[in-house]
């Protein structure tokens, strides 16, 4: 993969369509609305599981785009990265592709909660990502402005039930339909940006048609219920500006580590990675964000923020006197600039940079100016509206700065959404990344995946698919957004995860390359066999290393060194000598070469499966218990409020505003009782066994192929 | 609620959808979804009894039973009763004599191998008995309605029990909530309490070490903490597993409680009760200010009758904190006496009723029944100062209350004259009786051998962080996870999202 020749970006923008008039077709299985990182893997997945794929970017410059971070991975992060790869996504291998200093994070913690990391060149990520989309086949990428969501009227018989026929671009008569449309427009919701005492609300600034027309349709037509989080960025500072000596350096892994299953090294040479820097706030940082709290209505504006600290101003107010971290980080090999991780704000230019010079290692650093009009477009991934904001702000200020900033949108309640990310009340229109209210690349970019399958499985008429919580990170979040919402920008956890020490990043292509592939479709087969044959060699090297099964004197002759306990079992196997702390697989097997020296190239691998078994064999009853719940649906039609069984009002205004999916998801909701779960299961077990009422959307033809497959109330 | 009892939930879930569309009965017969855990629980009711009967259920049940009853090879035959000294399956101690009986399944009530032992009735055996059981791996006292359930999914019983499974987990549910508050209110709740919220702060400190300290500032103490925090925990529980008397004498017996508004005359009863002057009495209102406890023994059964301060709004402190004490007493009660003074009824029987109603409601706690039914079987109407009204007035509210609907039991008296007194022990008599009948209903000894079972959990689950604590924190922390689940299961659930609020509160976590 790392191989391949990257065409050259100039072609990539020649082949993309420029008007929806010059696009092949009127009509696809897909429209993916958004190029970011959810957008890109929606279209990418989409067009893998074999749906004709259209991807609408306003600017096909800033596909692909780093928008803030230039860093893919981290605890959490890295396991969904690793996820997203075993599902044949692209975000893994463009990492390999761009990253420019690798690192495993918690390295000294246990590999269930290694964190996979890497800092990225943002021109090489994006020459990537674009080059992959267009070597995707079914995949076509137009450049455009989405004026309409076009949904049908409701149905008389079931109020509320709308279905996506497509969308309509800015300039252009014709509309383009589609059975599925996903929306990955990231902060457009009503967007505004704040810097200073500096607000741009949406809508005042020029005029943007799209998010209008896209806004309007999601709340009055659709009645989608949205709520309003915020986000920001720090100033990218210039390299040269700063004194790295007075910071702490902080070295890349010698061996860089690569995200994909497929890649045995990264393009970036080990020795050729750049380092990142370490340093600290100071009190004066603290002073100049009490002085200029006046100046700062994003933080004043601040009404219900979240728990954690997302800005320097709330860091220090919230914990004064302690000195915060802040990482130096590079954003590209040949770049002239710095990110500082840790240090986003929205003060006024000016306080900025007086902020930053507080800290020793910035004293002299300058605020990063852009020389041309293009670099800010490929900087800032934002709509029209953000830029022409930023373009004015600059124009005051008198020369082009990148200044910290902040933002403020709506996102839709994702609890309106299906485990497939499709929206309840409109069939076909799924929505992915910040839209849900999450953040991070990760996190966009693994719902992005999933509702990408799930639309063109949609549009092709197979039934959805779900990953469950107790299988994959991917499971865990998108299961926390359905079934709980969000009251800040959600972030993947370690500790989410109830199974974690089972959710490992090193298994994530035993968990998921092989359902990708057989169950699902996203997989290409060169990956599938690549995993079978994973698959199929860890078999044997367990069963190989159960059937060394010898007495502890013998143990000893052959491996002098291992602390080998008397007691504890008459004849140990391999397996449990494994699982001993300072036993490595590469001593066991120069011990045992005829029997284990085949297996050398997946030692890491071993020794960590032989370290968890015995945890994943106690984990194993309570993930099948957890999985069967999750099998048994739950109708979308219910109408709780007047079921004929004996429920409490509480209990029937949870479910009604939830609308759990799966009694799974039903358990797991606060308030819900054990007599409550068992009168519901009644219920749906009767109803079942009636006929249910015909399938209710019958308008084309593919549907009534299938007219099951989206029944969603029985148990499969 | 209990996280536990919603798997058994699931696992009859998962049964009836499965065998949906065909008839439910006896399909599985031999249990493919069986459990691997053995359950066990006190089957026969509590009170003064001659034998009590423990049942197991699950495969554990023959090893039980070889260990308990002394048989070394081979099991009894089949349903068929076997006179056999009990012992303690460690010790070897001899905890009873009694008769033994081995259902090999699926010939049993819940289709698994079961084993009941008919034993002496008294506490201290039941006590010993049960907690042998739950020495004996693979076995755990059994969660609300589990036999039921279990039952149930072996296809043993019929569509119309099926149907009323969900009201028996509720009420099952029920009263072990009340059960539950009666433990937690007491030193031992405390005690519970504090290592929940102890055991909290350090998931929470493990949980930021993994997830944030290679990007944020988390204190290099932490773990150590931590460390020490689960040192402690570890020692104070073993300290707590050993002593027999664990802390505090839970108290026994059906737990009635006097309520009512002031000056109705509640400690005239509790006096005439126990027919000695245990409560001060007197016409001013608010005389009775803290809980006055008196243990009662009404028709062989034992009974734990409460005096409480009248309901009303005071100013003052420390009646305002009887009054609450009052309510938390009503909450957890078994039985409940309302007692009103008859003298503020008025003489129409309509009136009457609706006054009563609204007395009840305001008797009620208030996180009662959400279908708002009254639950009759757990009050009894007393009321009081009959000797104030006229004798006609009298039988006449006597005969038509007895006709209005949605009430509980309702008995005339006075505690001045005795007069409708013994009418009143006879309805309180079969109200107890009935409550009694109960296994659940004031059985501290079910819940103390479930407390136990947990407490144990907890503990080898803190050993396993201290084994992994230098080699892999994934594991160590997966160790203090398990303890604060086992140590949930008496104290309440901790969800992800109560450690990420410790978390963000203790540390200053980014973006």
């Amino acid at each position: 993969m790392l191989t391949k020749k990257l065409p050259p970006l100039q072609s990539f923008l020649v082949q993309v369509s420029r008007r929806a008039s010059h696009v092949a077709r009127q009509q696809y299985d897909v429209i993916v609305v958004g190029g970011g990182h959810a957008g890109t893997e929606a279209a990418a997945a989409a067009a893998r599981v074999g749906a004709q794929t259209l991807l609408v970017s306003q600017k096909i410059h800033t596909i692909g785009a780093l928008s803030c971070n230039p860093s893919l991975g981290g605890v959490g992060k890295g396991q969904l990265v690793k996820e997203i790869d075993a599902l044949d996504g692209v975000c893994g291998r463009a990492g390999d592709w761009a990253g420019i200093h690798f690192s495993i994070l918690n390295r000294s913690k246990g590999p269930a909660v290694w964190g996979p990391r890497a800092q990225l060149d943002r021109q090489r990520y994006r020459e990537f990502i674009q080059s992959e989309l267009l070597s995707t086949p079914r995949l076509t990428v137009l450049e455009g402005s989405v004026e309409e969501l076009l949904v049908t009227e409701p149905n008389p018989e079931e109020p509320g039930q709308h279905r996506v026929t497509g969308i309509r671009l800015a300039n252009e008569s014709h509309p383009i339909s589609a059975s599925s449309v996903i929306l990955t427009t990231g902060t457009f919701l009503s967007g505004s940006l704040f810097m200073g005492q500096t607000t741009s609300p949406g809508g005042r600034i020029g005029d943007a048609p799209s998010s209008a027309g896209l806004s309007h349709t999601l709340r009055e037509r659709l009645g989608l219920r949205t709520g309003r989080l915020r986000t920001g960025t720090p100033p990218r500072i210039v390299k040269d500006s700063v004194d790295l000596s007075l910071a702490q350096l902080h070295p890349p892994d010698s061996h860089s580590t690569p995200f994909s299953f497929l890649n045995t090294h990264t393009r970036c040479k080990p020795e050729e990675q750049l380092p990142c820097y370490l340093t600290y706030t100071t009190p004066g940082v603290e002073r100049v964000v009490k002085e200029s709290l006046h100046l700062n209505c994003h933080i004043q504006q601040d009404t219900k923020g979240p728990r954690y600290c997302p800005s320097i101003e709330s860091r220090v107010l919230r914990f004064p006197g302690r000195s915060h971290r802040v990482w130096l980080e590079p954003e590209g090999m040949t770049s002239d600039l710095l990110y500082p991780q840790g240090l986003s704000m929205t003060m006024p230019p000016d306080v900025q940079l007086r902020l930053i010079r507080e800290i020793p290692a910035m004293h002299r650093a300058e605020i990063h100016t852009p020389g041309t009009l293009p670099d800010i477009y490929v900087c800032l991934q934002l709509t029209d509206l953000t830029v022409k904001f930023y373009l004015n702000a600059s124009y005051f200020l008198g020369r082009w700065w990148f200044p910290g900033y902040g933002v403020q949108y709506d996102f839709v309640c994702p609890t309106q959404l299906s485990p497939a990310l499709q929206v309840k009340s409109t069939q076909g229109l799924f929505l992915a990344g910040q839209i849900n209210g999450t953040t991070g690349y990760e996190e966009a970019a693994a719902q992005g995946l999933w509702a990408g399958v799930n639309a063109a499985r949609w549009a092709l008429s197979m039934p959805a698919v779900a990953l469950s919580r107790t299988e994959s990170y991917i499971g865990v979040l998108i299961d926390d957004l359905v079934s709980r919402g969000v009251t800040e920008p959600y972030r993947m956890f370690t500790s989410r995860a109830e199974f974690r020490t089972t959710l490992r990043p090193d298994n994530a292509d035993l968990r998921l390359t092989l359902k990708g592939f057989e169950e699902v479709g996203c997989v290409s087969s060169f990956r599938y066999q690549k995993a079978v044959r994973v698959r199929d060699s860890l078999q044997d090297a367990l069963a190989a290393l159960q059937s060394l099964a010898l007495s502890p004197s013998i143990w000893r002759k052959k491996m002098p060194d291992i602390p080998m306990s008397e007691t504890k079992n008459n004849v140990p196997t391999g397996m449990d000598i494994l699982q001993y702390n300072d036993v490595s697989f590469e001593t066991m097997a120069s011990a045992f070469p005829e029997c284990l020296s085949p297996y050398m190239e997946f030692s890491q691998r071993l020794k960590i499966e032989a370290v968890y078994r015995p945890h994943s064999e106690q984990q194993r009853k309570e993930i099948e218990r957890i999985q069967r719940e999750e099998n048994m649906s739950l109708p979308q039609d219910i109408d709780y409020l007047s079921l004929p069984v004996s429920l409490s009002q509480e209990v029937r205004e949870i479910l009604d505003r939830v609308r759990p999916s799966t009694l799974g998801a039903a358990t797991r909701l606060q308030g819900i009782t054990p007599a409550a779960v068992v009168h519901l299961l009644n219920y749906v077990r009767h109803t079942g066994q009636k006929e249910r009422r015909p399938h209710r959307y019958r308008t084309d033809q593919r549907e009534d192929e299938e007219p099951r497959a989206r029944n969603t109330s029985l148990p499969r | 609620m209990l996280p536990s009892v919603y798997h058994g939930v699931w696992r009859a879930a998962v049964h009836t959808l499965r065998t949906r569309g065909t008839p439910p009965c006896r399909l599985l017969s031999t249990a493919p979804l069986a459990d691997a855990e053995t359950i066990f629980a006190l089957s026969s009711g509590h009170g003064r009894c001659g034998v009590a009967v423990v049942r197991t259920s699950g495969p554990a049940s023959a090893t039980a039973l070889k260990h308990m009853a002394g048989l070394t090879r081979n099991l009894p035959p089949p349903r068929t009763a076997l006179l056999r000294s009990i012992t303690h399956p460690q010790s070897k101690e001899v905890l009873d004599r009694g008769l033994v009986l081995w259902f090999p399944a699926p010939h049993s009530f819940t289709g698994e191998d079961c084993v009941e032992f008919h034993i002496h009735g008294g506490p201290a055996v039941i006590t010993a008995v049960l907690q042998a059981l739950g020495s004996v791996a693979g076995m755990r006292p059994a969660d609300a309605g589990e036999f039921t359930r279990r039952a149930f999914q072996a296809g043993k019983l019929g569509l119309t029990e099926v149907e009323g499974l969900g009201d028996l987990i509720h009420a099952e549910t029920e009263a072990q909530r009340r059960q539950a508050l009666r433990q937690m209110s007491g030193e031992l709740g405390r005690l519970y309490q504090d290592w929940s919220h102890r055991l909290k702060r350090c998931l929470a400190h493990v949980e930021a070490f993994i997830d944030f300290s290679e990007d944020e500032l988390i204190e290099d103490g932490v773990l150590n903490q931590v460390d020490s925090s689960v040192c402690d925990l570890q020692a104070e529980m073993e300290r707590h597993l050993k002593d027999e008397r664990r802390g505090e004498r839970l108290r026994s017996g059906v737990q009635v409680v006097i309520a009512g508004a002031t000056n109705a005359g509640k400690s005239s009863l509790l006096n005439t009760l126990c027919q000695r002057p245990a409560a001060i009495v007197s016409p001013i209102a608010g005389t009775t200010r803290d809980v006055v406890e008196t243990a009662l023994d009404i028709g062989g059964f034992p009974i734990l009758l409460s005096d409480t301060a009248g309901l009303r709004d005071s100013p003052d402190l420390v009646e305002r904190e009887g009054v609450r004490r009052a309510r938390e007493r009503v909450e957890q009660a078994d039985l409940t006496l309302v007692v009103v003074d008859c003298a503020h009824l008025s003489s129409d029987a309509q009136q009457a009723a609706a006054f009563i109603q609204g007395h009840l409601t305001s008797v009620l706690p208030t996180q009662e029944q959400p279908e708002s039914v009254f639950p009759t079987d757990r009050f009894l109407l007393v009321l009081n100062k009959s000797d104030l009204l006229p004798e006609e007035q009298k039988q006449k509210l006597d005969r038509e209350l007895r006709c209005v609907s949605g009430l509980p039991p309702v008995c005339l008296i006075s505690c001045h004259t005795n007069e409708g007194l013994q009418d009143f022990l006879t309805v309180l008599h079969s109200s107890v009786k009935t409550l009694c009948g109960d296994p659940l209903s004031g059985a501290p000894t079910l819940t103390q051998a479930r407390h136990r079972a947990h407490l144990q959990q907890c503990f080898a689950a803190l050993a396993q962080y201290q084994r992994y604590r230098d080699m892999d924190m994934a594991l160590a922390a997966e160790g203090v996870r398990l303890a604060l689940t086992s140590l949930g299961r008496i104290t309440g659930r901790v969800g992800a999202e109560e450690i990420l609020d410790i978390i963000f509160k203790d540390f200053c976590i980014g973006k």
